[in-house]
C-alpha cells in the first residue's frame, strides 16, 4: 500500500464527517463561485470592449448634451472612419411602469457602428424608411411581448408628450456587452418633434477608428479639437469608459472580493477542524506507524494528503452544484432582468478552475498545524495516549 | 437538568475545536450585520432629508430632480398652492432649486465620478434647519463660491476647502466651507449658486425641483391637488418623505437580499462546521452521556443539553462576529445611486436591531447545526455507551 492509498484510506474511517466536511467545502465553493461570476460578469463589459470605438461626451457632465456639429467635426478628425450618435430617452412604457429599459434616439448609422447589433437586412430596411419605427432588443420584446408592426406609445421624463413608435425589427446580439433590452428609434424624429432651442442637440457621438491601437490617442486629439470651443468634450474609448463606470461600483467590487475571501477563510476553518480532530484521535496509531519506522514526514503527509484530498472533492462537488444552478438557472434569469448590468452571467472556466485549486490548495493550508502536530508526537507519549 | 456548567467546561476542554467553529460562525454573522448595517446606512442617508411637512414638487413622470425640468413662471404658482406655509416675512416657505452632476476626479484613483451639484438660494439653510457649516464659512450668496457636504472631504479632488473647480471651462469656484446635514444625502453635495449653475449649465430660465413647507403634514392632499390639477403646469407633488423614500428603496433592498443569500450560504457553510464539532463531540462522549443517562437524566435532558452547548458555541461566535461588526462603523462606503446617478457616501448603521437580529441568526445557526448530533446522543443507551 502506498503512502497516499493509505491517506485515502484513512478517509474511509468515519465517512459521515468526511462527506459533511465535503458538503461544507461545497457549499463555500458555490458561494465563491456565485461571487465570481458577478464579478467577471461586471467587468465584462470592460473586458469585451470593442477596442476601436471611441465615445465622446461632454466634459462637465453627462446630463448636458452636445451640438451636433461636433458629429461632422469628428468625421473630418484624422483615424475616424465611421461614427454615429445618440440621445438617451429615458422612455417608459405606461402599459409596463414598473419595467425599465433603455431607450436610445439613434442615427440609421448607428448600426455600422455597432455590428454586434444584428438586425435582419429587411427589417433594417424599413425602420430606416419609417420616420416613427423602432428597433427593438430581444430580451424586452419578450418580456413585454413586443412583435413586429405592434404600435408602442412610449413617454419620457426627458422629452414630454407621447411618442407614438411602430416596431419595425428587433435584434439580438451574441456580444457579452450588448444589452438586449433596448429600444432603439430615429433621432431625427425626436428632434423634429422638439422646440426649435432644443433641436440639433446630440447626447454623445461614437467613432470607430481605422486601428485599434490608435483609439486612446483620437480620444486625445478629439477632445483637443473642442477644446476652445463652447462645449469642451470628454472622450474615453470604449474600455476605458466600462472601466470608469465600474470606478463607480468600486466600493460593491471591494466587498465582494473581502467576502469571496471570508467565505474561503470560513471553508478553511471547516476543513482544518475535521482534519485537527481526525488527527487527534488517530494519535495512537501515529505512533504504532512511527513506532515500526515509519518517520515524521510521513505522518504530515497523510495528515496534508487527507485534507487535500478532502478539498478537491468538496471543490469539484461545488462545481458540479454551482454550474446548472449558475449556467441553466439564475444565469439567463439574470441576463433577461437586469441585462443592463449583466448582459452575460455565466459561470466561467477560469472561475471553476480557481474554486477547484483554492480548495484543494486551502485543504492542504488547513491541515498544515494539525500535521505538523501529529508529526511531533513523540512515539511514547502517542502510544500511550487515550484517545 | 444537566448543569450549563458542564457544556461549558466541555467546549473549554476543547478549546482548537471550539474556537474553529466559533469563528466560522463570528465571520458569517460578520458578514450578515455588515449589509444589514449597510441597509439601514443607505435607509437613513437617503430618508434623513425627507420631512412629512414637506413636499417636493417634480415635473411629472420624473422620479428624480436630476431629470425634472420646471419652468420659472410656474414657481408663484407652486408657491401659492394651498396649505404652502408663510415665513416670519409674509413670503411663502419654499426653495426652488437647480440640480445637476458634474464628472470629478476621485482622489487616489484616475477615475472620474458623477457629483451631485445643487444651485441653492441663501433661503436653502433657512429651510434645512439641519444643514449647518463645520467647516470653513458659509458661501456668499451671489458669489462664486461653494459649500460642500462633509462626506465629501478627501474624496473628490478639487473640493478641499480653499481649492477650486471648474463648474464650465474658465470659470472656477472656490470652496469656501463644509457642512453636515444629519447624515442625509446632502452631505456628498456641492452647492453653488443657484444663477451661477443655471448660466453654467444653460438652464436659465428653469429649476429642477421646488420644496415647499406645509401649515402641517395633513395639508399635504389639498396642497398636492392644487398643483397636480393644473393639468398645463405638468407637475407632480411628493411629500418629501416619499420621495426619498423611492430613492432609498432599491438600493437599500438591494444590498439586503444581497447580504441575505450570501449570509444563507455561508450559514450552511458554517452550520455544516458546527454539526462536525458536535457530531464529534458527541462521539467522543459517548461514555459520558452513558453515565449521565444511568445515573437518572432523561433523553429529553441529554438532548437540550447538547442543545445547549450547540448554541453556546454559536452564541460565542455571534457575539465575537456582532462586536467585530460595529467597526464597520468608521468604514465610509461611496456608492452610486441608481435614481440620482451620482455617487453618494453611505455608513454602515451599527443599529441595536440589525446587531440583535445578526446575533440571533447566528444562535439559530447552532441551533440548527446542533440538533441531529443533539438528537443522536438521547438516542445512546446507557448500557452500550459504558461498557464502549
Amino acid at each position: 500500500m502506498t503512502l497516499t492509498g493509505l491517506a485515502l484510506k484513512n478517509l474511509a474511517r468515519n465517512r459521515f464527517r468526511v462527506a459533511l466536511t465535503t458538503v461544507g467545502v461545497a457549499v463555500a465553493i458555490v458561494a465563491f463561485l456565485l461571487l465570481r461570476t458577478i464579478m467577471s460578469a461586471w467587468a465584462s463589459a470592460s473586458d469585451y470592449a470593442a477596442k476601436d470605438r471611441v465615445v465622446t461626451r461632454h466634459k462637465v457632465t453627462f446630463v448636458m448634451a452636445l451640438p451636433k456639429r461636433y458629429y461632422t467635426d469628428i468625421l473630418a478628425a484624422p483615424h475616424v472612419k465611421e461614427a454615429t450618435f445618440a440621445n438617451w430617452f429615458g422612455g417608459k412604457d405606461p402599459k409596463h411602469e414598473h419595467e425599465f429599459f433603455a431607450t436610445l434616439a439613434v442615427d440609421p448609422t448607428y448600426f455600422s457602428v455597432y455590428p454586434e447589433i444584428s438586425v435582419a437586412p429587411d427589417a433594417l430596411d424599413t425602420w430606416k424608411h419609417d420616420r416613427q419605427g423602432a428597433i427593438v432588443g430581444s430580451v424586452i420584446a419578450k418580456k413585454l411581448g413586443y412583435k413586429v408592426g405592434d404600435r408602442v406609445t412610449l413617454q419620457s421624463g426627458i422629452y414630454p408628450g407621447n411618442w407614438p413608435l411602430t416596431i419595425d425589427g428587433i435584434y439580438t446580439s451574441t456580444s457579452r456587452t450588448i444589452d438586449q433590452s433596448t429600444i432603439l428609434f430615429h433621432w431625427d424624429f425626436l428632434n423634429d418633434s422638439m422646440p426649435v432651442d432644443r433641436r440639433d442637440m446630440v447626447g454623445w457621438i461614437v467613432s470607430r477608428v481605422d486601428e485599434p491601437g490608435r483609439a486612446a490617442d483620437t480620444g486625445v486629439a478629439i477632445d483637443k479639437m473642442f477644446d476652445d470651443r463652447d462645449t469642451q468634450t470628454l472622450s474615453m474609448d470604449e474600455h476605458a469608459f466600462g472601466a470608469s463606470f465600474l470606478g463607480m461600483f468600486s466600493a460593491i467590487l471591494t466587498a465582494i472580493n473581502v467576502i469571496s475571501a471570508v467565505i474561503l477563510v470560513i471553508m478553511t476553518l471547516i476543513l482544518g477542524n475535521t482534519i485537527a480532530m481526525g488527527a487527534r484521535e488517530r494519535g495512537g496509531e501515529y505512533g504504532v506507524l512511527r513506532a515500526i519506522g515509519f518517520l515524521p514526514w510521513h505522518v504530515a503527509l497523510w495528515v496534508v494528503a487527507e485534507s487535500l484530498f478532502m478539498g478537491l472533492a468538496g471543490g469539484l462537488l461545488g462545481v458540479a452544484i454551482a454550474w446548472p444552478f449558475v449556467n441553466r438557472g439564475i444565469g439567463p434569469a439574470l441576463e433577461e432582468n437586469m441585462g443592463r448590468f449583466f448582459p452575460y452571467f455565466r459561470l466561467e472556466v477560469p472561475s471553476m478552475i480557481a474554486g477547484v485549486a483554492a480548495a484543494a490548495l486551502l485543504g492542504a493550508a488547513a491541515a498544515l498545524i494539525p500535521a505538523w502536530r501529529a508529526s511531533q508526537l513523540r512515539v511514547v507519549d502517542a502510544v500511550r495516549r487515550i484517545a | 437538568m444537566i448543569p450549563i456548567r458542564y457544556n461549558i467546561r466541555s467546549l473549554v476542554v476543547r478549546k482548537a475545536t471550539t474556537i474553529a467553529t466559533a469563528v466560522g460562525i463570528a465571520l458569517v454573522v460578520f458578514v450578515l450585520a455588515s449589509a444589514l448595517m449597510l441597509a439601514a446606512g443607505i435607509r437613513k442617508t437617503l430618508g434623513a432629508g425627507g420631512r412629512p411637512d414637506t413636499a417636493i414638487v417634480l415635473r411629472m413622470g420624473s422620479d428624480a430632480e436630476l431629470g425634472s425640468t420646471i419652468e420659472e413662471s410656474s414657481v408663484p404658482l407652486i408657491l401659492a398652492a394651498p396649505g404652502v406655509k408663510v415665513d416670519e416675512h409674509g413670503r411663502p416657505f419654499g426653495a426652488a432649486e437647480a440640480v445637476v452632476v458634474g464628472a470629478m476626479g476621485k482622489i487616489g484613483t484616475s477615475g472620474v465620478t458623477n457629483v451631485t451639484i445643487r444651485g441653492v438660494t441663501d433661503d436653502a439653510t433657512t429651510f434645512r434647519p439641519e444643514v449647518h457649516v463645520v467647516a470653513g464659512r458659509p458661501a456668499r450668496p451671489g458669489s462664486d463660491e461653494a459649500m460642500v457636504g462633509a462626506r465629501l472631504l478627501g474624496r473628490i479632488k478639487g473640493l478641499e476647502i480653499g481649492q477650486t473647480f471648474e463648474l464650465k471651462k474658465n470659470r472656477p469656484v472656490t470652496v469656501v466651507g463644509a457642512f453636515e446635514a444629519a447624515g442625509s444625502a446632502y452631505e456628498s453635495e456641492v452647492w453653488v449658486d443657484r444663477e451661477l449653475l443655471r448660466q453654467a449649465y444653460n438652464r436659465q430660465g428653469f429649476f429642477s425641483s421646488v420644496r415647499v413647507r406645509l401649515d402641517s403634514p395633513t395639508k399635504f392632499d389639498a396642497f398636492r391637488a392644487g398643483v397636480e390639477n393644473d393639468k398645463r403646469l405638468g407637475l407632480q407633488a411628493l411629500r418629501e418623505t416619499t420621495f426619498y423614500e423611492n430613492q432609498s428603496e432599491d438600493l437599500a433592498k438591494f444590498i439586503g437580499i444581497m447580504g441575505t443569500i450570501v449570509s444563507v450560504f455561508f450559514a450552511a457553510g458554517a452550520m455544516i462546521g458546527a454539526m462536525i464539532t458536535m457530531y464529534a463531540a458527541v462521539a467522543s462522549r459517548q461514555r459520558e452521556i452513558g453515565t449521565l443517562r444511568a445515573l437518572g437524566f432523561s433523553r429529553t435532558g441529554v438532548l437540550s443539553s447538547f442543545l445547549i452547548e450547540a448554541v453556546l458555541l454559536a452564541a460565542l461566535g455571534g457575539i465575537a462576529g456582532a462586536a467585530a461588526s460595529t467597526a464597520m462603523g468608521f468604514v465610509r462606503f461611496s456608492m452610486i445611486n441608481q435614481a440620482s446617478w451620482s455617487e453618494i457616501v453611505f455608513s454602515f448603521e451599527p443599529t441595536p436591531q440589525v446587531l440583535l437580529k445578526a446575533l440571533v441568526f447566528g444562535c439559530g445557526m447552532g441551533l440548527v447545526g446542533g440538533l441531529l448530533p443533539a438528537i443522536q446522543a438521547a438516542r445512546t443507551s446507557p448500557l452500550k455507551a459504558i461498557r464502549g
